[in-house]
């Protein structure tokens, strides 16, 4: 049963950098909440801020003030150490450019996260099979990403993200490098892993058609939410 | 800390197993010549020590030699002692010696030498003169008049272009001989010994009878050393202290005592160079393999950024890196054992030679292997360390963007 208290509250968040003299304002107060089970889609046109928001999200990038509490837990002053654990255990993110190890098999880009979380390596060998057989890699385990299609290697960043069934999944534009019909392959998982397991998805996408598969849209222009609507099928 | 070096195992094995295979073996191969340069030039330096310590055991001062005590010219009673040390269990042999400076002259030539008297008989048990007579024979226990020369003095020997000479004394030849106490002799040259060393080849020999009718000391019992030889080596500080248990007054040295004095005037030349050659290959070593584990974790910047970004720990990433500096060295000490093995063959085959025939060969100890194999290790931690602790260091979005 999902409950109704938010897993995810955002409140007045700001990232400002500078670019030479001139200080960027890459996102200039953003506060909204999520739900469990949510599959939200934020959107918005190129600098925008919904990379730098993800960022911040998965843990990669720090705010420059604001609130983001993820269970009521203040995430963004944890120590380092504590945050690079609660990023393997309770979170997932799928890099825009698949992020993979080259010289690791698929299965071995999978696994190394379980044996970070001290799995034996059977068990994570196992673990990271089952993810990959869910995304349709089961037959590919031990190829390297230069022998994958792009659209496969992306399958493998889904699977590396979760294997471990992690809390929330952050996506950061999962189909930009890839074609229609493999991006409609990806965003089917995204859609099964949220259905079928429950999974709260977070992904940033500029594709107006992606959002027939999500439930909520943020829409962001010049680092400020410009609209937040449930979408109903 | 386990699972760190699972994870860190596993990327560095990866890594290893389908990283580039030319850059694999070039960082190999380099690293072997390292490992090669910081053993080749000191285990040739100990095949010369080797070869010097040979020669002194051999010549000049046997296992254990006795020499006079302070303020003595003489050993005195040298046959009681003599007798005392022969009934020893440890001792194969011993010998007495004389020992006085002179002048040689032949034609118009004249060199200053050291003349050994030494008991011919004797001689045969503890040093190696009976063996290195190159041409007529060795002295007998009755020779008078007779004497040896080294091929140095001789003018015929390798080397004798370099030292005054007699120049080209023959068997048969009579030279004369002008002692410290002003006696002139006249002696047939009855050999030419030639032991390719100066200990040797700069020196005469005449009977111990002749020497102590010369020195006036016959009957006396006296001598300059005795020379003795253990029945096991490594008996040395056993034997010495049983003499020394004898009540002897005279001074006891083992071969590694006299050994130490002279190596360490000998070879003080070659031990700077051998501290300067290892510092520059430790120096050139040092920064070849950090520049290379740089290089290698630099390009990998992006990758070590993806795994933190995974939930990696960088203490996984760290220990990875040295996983693969390790490996390399390892491979480099094998590769450069290997070469070593090759030259070691080549130099049987092909030795460096001075004089024209003192053969150096490489001496490789095991303490020396220890020493480099640790060194090697060391660096390679270090290495395979620090670059990938600066990248961990990094923010994750400096190492997989290169943000500035």
């Amino acid at each position: 049963m999902k409950s109704e208290e938010p897993i995810i509250k955002i409140r007045n968040l700001k990232r400002h950098y500078k670019t030479g003299k001139v200080i960027v304002k890459a996102l200039n107060g953003v506060s909204f909440d999520v739900r469990e089970g949510e599959f939200l889609a934020i959107m918005g046109p190129s600098g925008s801020g919904k990379t730098t928001l993800l960022r911040i999200l998965g843990l990669i990038d720090k705010p420059t003030s604001g609130q983001y509490t993820i269970k009521n837990l203040d995430v963004v002053n944890l120590p380092e150490e504590e945050k690079i654990f609660y990023r393997l255990t309770q979170l997932g993110y799928v890099f825009q450019d698949y992020a993979l190890v080259n010289e690791m098999s698929a299965i071995e880009n999978v696994y190394i996260i379980s044996l970070m979380e001290d799995l034996s390596k059977e068990q994570s060998q196992e673990t990271a099979k089952l993810a990959l057989e869910r995304v349709g890699l089961g037959d590919k385990l031990d190829r390297i990403p230069d022998q994958l299609s792009g659209g496969e290697k992306q399958r493998v960043a889904v699977a590396r993200a979760i294997s471990k069934t992690p809390k929330i999944l952050f996506a950061d534009e999962p189909c930009a490098n890839l074609d229609t019909k493999t991006s409609r392959q990806m965003l089917e998982i995204f859609k099964m892993l949220n259905e079928k397991y429950g999974q709260t998805i977070v992904m940033v996408t500029h594709e107006d058609w992606h959002t027939e598969f999500v439930s909520r849209i943020i829409n962001l222009k010049d680092g400020r939410i410009t609209s937040d609507k449930k979408v109903y099928k | 800390m386990f699972k760190d070096v699972k994870v860190g195992f596993l990327t560095a094995k990866s890594s290893v197993k389908r990283g580039n295979k030319k850059t694999t073996i070039f960082i190999i191969f380099v690293l072997s010549l390292i490992f090669l340069n910081l053993i080749f030039l000191p285990s040739l330096i100990n095949g010369m020590m080797k070869l010097f310590v040979g020669f002194v055991q051999d010549y000049a001062y046997g296992d254990v030699v006795i020499e006079p005590a302070d303020g003595n010219v003489y050993i005195n009673d040298a046959d009681n002692i003599l007798t005392k040390i022969r009934s020893l269990n440890d001792v194969e042999a011993a010998a007495k010696r004389l020992t006085v400076g002179a002048s040689l002259a032949y034609e118009q030539k004249e060199v200053g030498v050291t003349i050994l008297g030494v008991v011919p008989s004797d001689e045969e048990k503890v040093s190696l003169y009976p063996y290195i007579v190159k041409e007529g024979d060795f002295l007998g226990d009755l020779s008078r008049n007779e004497i040896i020369v080294g091929a140095m003095i001789a003018g015929t020997g390798p080397g004798s272009e370099i030292y005054d000479n007699l120049g080209e004394v023959k068997i048969g030849s009579l030279i004369n001989a002008t002692y410290g106490n002003n006696l002139k002799k006249i002696y047939k040259v009855k050999g030419i010994q030639e032991g390719t060393f100066e200990l040797t080849d700069l020196n005469a020999l005449v009977s111990f009878k002749e020497l102590e009718s010369v020195l006036g000391i016959e009957g006396e019992h006296k001598a300059s050393s005795i020379v003795i030889r253990v029945q096991k080596a490594g008996e040395e500080a056993d034997v010495k202290s049983q003499i020394l248990g004898m009540g002897i007054k005279d001074k006891v040295f083992t071969w590694q005592e006299k050994a130490e004095v002279l190596i360490k005037q000998a070879t003080q030349s070659m031990s700077t160079l051998d501290i300067v050659s290892k510092i520059v290959s430790l120096i050139i070593g040092a920064s070849l393999i950090f520049i290379v584990n740089y290089i290698n974790t630099l390009n990998r910047k992006k990758e070590i950024g993806i795994l933190k970004a995974v939930g990696v720990s960088p203490a996984s990433v760290i220990i990875s890196y040295i996983f693969i500096s390790l490996f390399y060295v390892m491979m480099g000490i094998i590769l450069g054992l290997v070469l070593f093995l090759f030259l070691t063959l080549y130099l049987q085959t092909n030795p460096i030679t001075f004089y024209g025939s003192l053969k150096i060969y490489p001496v490789l100890e095991l303490s020396l292997l220890m020493q480099s194999i640790l060194i090697m290790i060391t660096m390679s931690l270090i290495a395979g360390f620090l670059p990938s602790w600066l990248v961990t260091k990094e923010s994750i979005l400096d190492a997989i963007w290169s943000r500035e």
